[in-house]
């Protein structure tokens, strides 16, 4: 395990730059998820770690050697791909058998080497069968075994659970756990998927627009987002964004929310003004007394454990709540609403300056 | 679909049937003719009237062509430079498409549209070029004289390189990953996935070599230098043209050719859909 090193690391395509001025520090061990938006860049990032992708400019350092000249084959990384990429002529003891065969790895240690990684992956089985004899998870576990045999600085993961079903997903995100835990290797994952960010990152890096939002454990991330950006993106439903008015600064500010509604937040602003507070579904609770405000269930989602109720202001204005899981709110329902202010976003009208309460 | 729309469709798709294997007697005909024909006696051959089945039926002409000529020898050298023929057309065309495909250097699209180009010259119009040269090389009635000026085939050269584009690039990125070199890829991991490309464009190509007329007829002059299909112009004799006798040394030549193509139909005809649109 090693640890590698993004110093001021930039990446174009022609006119378009894709990965701007980044800078960053994978810990030794460490396993860091890459989460973003498509086109956010957090592939091209992991591309240009692998050598798949040139870096423009800035260096790159993997166990303390400099290796953004490197080729890909000699920076000690292994990579799994999103389509797996197995060649499909080969069995699976050859699919992980040839890259030590190109680096002229004596029989023995290749044998040796690719029994260990069948045995922790639990394909002994499978070594003499072709991919296209394998599952979907099957082959997944053979592109793991194909990094694992190289014995890597570090392991890159390209979305490798994006072509699997939910089932086996969930079954397999707990199995790289499992095996980062045994392995302590140092492991970048890129992936769109929140969950899967949230379950396996030490910590996880946000990009947005080619450039880094935040770094931070999941929890950091989820519940002290730096940017209106990781707020919106972290968490599912989404957070809630209501334009306000502020009235008063200091500690008891009166926001007036866009239906006319007006409540005491325990929030220091600079000055009065229009703001935007942020706030999760989960701390809009629907009550049967009096509430914050006011609205009409327009979708009611059973989701078993909570339910979720979408909810519609007067104003027109849309807010996600959360209820209990035998909620018996149906659509139509008036429904009184109350915040729990506690965990607050504040954000003037631009979105320019956010703040956690 | 109404029962009237199925009887109207039905018409019509008697009428495609009818016309197609009416399309299909016009085409094969002259095979047959040239069958039937060998095996007439010389005299019924010259008769001024169709007659689709011969009266006496021969091999006379087929004993004649395997015993009184040199076509052992011909076989030899049509296998010969077919063989080498295909073998060096397409390995040079794998890699030159492989080149083209996936490497980046410098003029390759302008190398790539030379290649393309070289579509518009017809090999007639080289054959003179070729003749001075094979001739100034000393090269003229030999095997290499016949091959040299055949493998140039850009057609195999742009289906290669095709099928080499529509290759997902993760195979090739996992490859890199795993310290592989260029050939590596190439040799241990695009051709092995896709031996089927190679066949086709393989068989296709020992066709083409062994059907060539026109060069070898021009390169090579010693009888016992001609390929096959050169060869069947020396059945005569001093008496004149026997057709009989040339038509069986064609049906000679030709039958290695029909027993390829009847083993390996569904490969050639994937290499001509390969090549469809680019051959012009």
């Amino acid at each position: 395990m090693a640890e590698i090193t993004l110093n001021n690391v930039s990446k174009s395509f022609g006119a378009v730059t894709v990965i701007d001025n980044v800078s960053l520090t994978v810990g030794a061990g460490e396993l860091v998820v890459f989460l973003g938006p498509s086109g956010s860049g957090k592939s091209t990032l992991l591309r240009m770690i692998a050598g798949l992708e040139t870096i423009d400019s800035g260096t790159l350092t993997i166990g303390g050697k400099e290796s953004q000249n490197l080729a890909p084959g000699q920076r000690n990384v292994a990579m799994v791909f999103q389509n797996y990429a197995l060649y499909p002529h080969m069995t699976v003891r050859e699919n992980m058998a040839f890259g030590l065969k190109n680096i002229r790895m004596p029989a023995s240690e290749i044998d040796k080497r690719v029994n260990d990684a069948a045995r922790i992956l639990e394909m002994d089985a499978l070594l003499d069968r072709r991919p296209s004899q394998l599952s979907g998870g099957q082959r997944q576990r053979v592109a793991i075994g194909r990094a694992i045999v190289k014995e890597p600085a570090a392991f890159l993961f390209d979305e490798p659970l994006s072509n699997l079903d939910a089932a086996l997903r969930v079954r397999t995100r707990v199995e790289l756990s499992e095996l980062h835990q045994r392995m302590k290797s140092t492991m970048i994952y890129v992936t769109h998927d929140q969950t899967e960010a949230m379950t396996l990152g030490d910590r996880i890096v946000i990009l947005n627009n080619c450039k880094i939002e935040q770094i931070g454990t999941p929890m950091e991330v989820y519940t002290y987002p730096a940017a209106c950006f990781v707020a919106g993106f972290i968490g599912s439903p989404a957070m809630n964004f209501l334009k306000v008015q502020m009235s008063g600064s200091g500690e008891k500010a009166v926001a007036t929310l866009g239906d006319g509604s007006r409540v005491a937040i325990p929030v220091a602003v600079p000055e009065a003004g229009r703001y935007e507070l942020g706030i999760r579904p989960e701390a809009v609770r629907v009550t049967d007394g009096s509430g914050d405000t006011t609205g009409d269930a327009r979708v009611v989602e059973h989701l078993g454990d909570r339910t979720l109720v979408y909810v519609i202001l007067k104003d027109g204005t849309q807010i996600t709540a959360q209820d209990t899981g035998r909620s018996t709110v149906a659509p139509g329902d008036r429904l009184a609403l109350l915040f729990d202010w506690s965990h607050l976003r504040v954000c003037d009208e631009l979105c320019r300056d956010c703040h956690v309460q | 679909m109404t029962p009237e729309t199925a009887r109207r469709v039905n018409l019509a798709g008697a009428a495609i049937t009818t016309f197609t294997v009416f399309c299909a007697i016009v085409w094969a005909f002259p095979i047959y003719w040239g069958i039937v024909s060998s095996l007439k006696p010389e005299d019924e051959v010259v008769r001024p009237y169709i007659e689709l089945w011969p009266d006496t039926l021969t091999f006379q002409h087929y004993w004649f062509a395997l015993t009184q000529t040199q076509i052992g020898t011909w076989y030899i050298n049509s296998i010969a430079t077919a063989v080498g023929v295909t073998i060096l057309t397409v390995s040079t065309s794998m890699f030159a498409g492989y080149a083209i495909s996936q490497l980046r250097f410098p003029f390759r699209k302008p190398l790539y549209w030379l290649i393309l180009a070289s579509f518009m010259v017809p090999t007639q119009v080289l054959i003179v070029n070729h003749f001075v040269l094979m001739a100034n090389m000393g090269l003229l009635n030999t095997w290499a004289g016949i091959i040299l000026p055949q493998l140039i085939h850009p057609v195999v050269i742009i289906v290669y390189k095709q099928f080499f584009d529509q290759v997902p690039k993760d195979f090739r990125e996992a490859a890199v990953m795993d310290n592989a070199s260029e050939f590596s890829i190439l040799l241990k991991v695009y051709m092995p996935m896709n031996w089927g490309v190679t066949t086709a464009l393989s068989i296709v190509t020992f066709i083409w070599s062994w059907n060539a007329f026109l060069w070898p007829f021009l390169a090579v002059t010693k009888t016992e230098m001609m390929t096959i299909t050169v060869g069947i112009t020396q059945v005569n004799d001093a008496f004149g043209v026997y057709y009989a006798r040339q038509l069986s040394a064609a049906v000679l030549a030709g039958f290695p050719v029909a027993l390829a193509y009847l083993l390996f139909q569904r490969r050639v005809t994937q290499a001509i859909t390969l090549s469809a649109g680019i051959k012009g």
